[in-house]
């Protein structure tokens, strides 16, 4: 028995050696399937959660992703965000004046005007449950805006 | 010779990658082969003096330095400054790092999301969530904690700290040893408190070593206090308590990573031994432990505790030769060199994946700008 534990310790330990040897090999190759078998996505906190609808203009779209409140371990927060993105960055207007809806019931819930130059904007809710705005940032390639929103499926409760 | 030839192909094999797609110019490559060549000298000292922590010593503080030499200009080059701002963290822009690890574990096992502003597979920037849990799977099962004092990039920091007084100011005698279980403390508390705010606690509060990398730009009140935190930390934790002790406070006392790694020594192949025979209880161990592994139970169980990094300053340490490499289900009398090559080609390989770009990339910075007179 002790014979056996002996050769099995030395082979893990000389596995040991094999699975450092496999990591450069396994960054490449291993990457891409870890994201998606484990079906991992960043936090919607960070990423503004999925874009559920695309507006093409004539020289820029709009991307309006799906309302946050999920961001929590177990049910829903009480107040969440909506994030709405303008992109080419390059290829946007001066000012864009745009009536968004955030639930996708087919009625606008807010209408956002921003000077694309100086990022100054005015939000102006239709629904209650939106709340103002929570800030207007300039991430890669887009403007955006995050909204914050009271989560409606809590108020109707 | 035997044993350093595979080493030297193999540390070479981390790199060349990079430099067979063709990105890098003359002097990076300069500086990324004088990299290898300091990391392959060091290991042939390494295995032909016996010194094991001696030797390793150097590159882990090599790595450390190197980390923030070629980083943040990167970032200065990339983002235009050190901190991180709200555009940058909604575009993913913040590197994912390794002490991020048991914060986000909960959340994805639950929610299947990584609460972090960073990427998920790599695009250009350091350090992709995919990249580094890859590391540090393969660096856990191979080292355990050894992932501590051969892998971890801010590690070096303190041990540089903690090498540089002769003798401590404050002696082992008054250092109340129960401050051992506040990693554990640390972690149970980040770990819980990340899962309810659903963001990175640590990151966001508790890391000394942000100094070193990126920041929250100081926009407002809070992100003001979280930098004071930040610099407070760093500057007492891994520069004037590593002074005054000549330990590795912040990783013995304080990391939560480090205590994480620590149940996974339980699991790992390799440990440390004392030979009860030869040692002559002198306590050097002890009193030399940089991370408080070794206590007077270690002796009498012929063991270091858990949180052990496996770093060899006892194995050099010892005047009696009592502590050893051993490879667990092997025999207490079965040769310590061979557990200690088995040891060490792994251990080495990940200082080679982790730090040798690294390193030869900092030196890269430093080559620019000595021609250049810019880093950036």
């Amino acid at each position: 028995m002790a014979k056996i534990k002996s050769i099995l310790g030395y082979m893990v330990a000389a596995l040991s050696t094999l699975i450092m040897l496999a990591t450069i090999p396994g960054l490449m190759f291993l990457a891409e399937p870890l994201i998606s078998v484990t079906g991992l996505t960043i936090s919607p906190k960070y990423s503004g959660g999925e874009v559920v609808r695309t507006i093409d203009h004539d020289a820029y779209q709009t991307q309006v992703h799906r309302m946050v409140f999920d961001d929590v371990l177990i049910g829903e927060r009480k107040e969440g965000f909506i994030q709405v993105n303008w992109t080419p960055l390059d290829r946007l207007p001066a000012r864009i004046d745009e009536e968004i809806d955030a639930d996708g019931d087919g009625q606008a819930d807010f209408r956002v005007e921003v000077d694309t130059a100086n990022k100054e904007t005015t939000l102006t809710p239709y629904a209650s449950w939106v709340l103002g705005l929570e800030g207007t940032y300039e991430p890669e390639g887009s403007l955006m805006i995050r909204v914050r929103l009271r989560n409606p499926s809590q108020i109707t409760r | 010779m035997l044993l350093i030839l595979p080493i030297a192909l193999l540390s070479a094999y981390t790199w060349l990658p990079g430099l067979l797609t063709g990105q890098g110019e003359p002097l990076q490559i300069l500086a990324l082969a004088l990299a290898w060549l300091v990391f392959n000298a060091l290991f042939v000292l390494m295995l032909t003096t016996g010194h094991t922590h001696r030797y390793r010593s150097v590159l882990f503080i090599l790595i450390a330095v190197a980390l923030p030499l070629d980083f943040i200009p990167w970032m200065i080059k990339t983002y235009g400054s050190m901190m991180l701002t709200d555009d940058i963290m909604f575009s993913g822009g913040a590197s994912f790092c390794p002490l991020t690890m048991p914060m986000i574990i909960i959340p994805a096992l639950l929610k299947r999301v990584v609460i972090f502003p960073g990427e998920l597979l790599p695009t250009g920037a350091h350090g992709a969530f995919s990249v580094m849990f890859i590391i540090w799977v393969a660096a856990s099962l191979a080292l355990g904690r050894g992932w501590c004092s051969w892998g971890c990039f801010y590690g070096g920091w303190d041990e540089l700290f903690s090498r540089l007084p002769k003798r401590p100011l404050i002696k082992d005698k008054q250092i109340d040893r129960r401050w051992i279980y506040l990693p554990f403390a640390v972690l149970l508390a980040i770990v819980l408190l990340s899962a309810i705010a659903f963001q990175p606690i640590y990151c966001e509060w508790l890391c000394p070593f942000k100094i070193v990398t990126e920041f929250q730009a100081p926009a407002t009140i809070l992100a003001i206090v979280q930098i004071a935190i930040f610099v407070t930390l760093f500057i007492g934790l891994v520069i004037v308590l590593p002074l005054l002790t000549k330990r590795r406070i912040q990783c013995g006392l304080f990391c939560p990573f480090g205590a994480m790694q620590s149940f996974l020594n339980k699991i790992n192949i390799f440990e440390v031994r004392i030979d009860p025979d030869k040692c002559s209880q002198c306590k050097r161990c002890i009193r030399e432990c940089p991370t408080f592994s070794m206590n007077e139970s270690s002796l009498e169980s012929g063991k270091p505790l858990m949180t052990c990094t496996r770093c060899a300053q006892c194995i050099d340490a010892c005047p009696e030769g009592a502590i050893s490499y051993h490879i667990k289900g092997t025999s207490l009398k079965a040769s310590p060199a061979v557990a200690r090559a088995l040891f060490l080609y792994p251990a080495f390989l990940l200082m080679g994946i982790i730090g040798l770009g690294t390193v030869g990339m900092g030196l890269w910075r430093i080559f620019k700008l000595i021609t250049t007179g810019s880093m950036l």
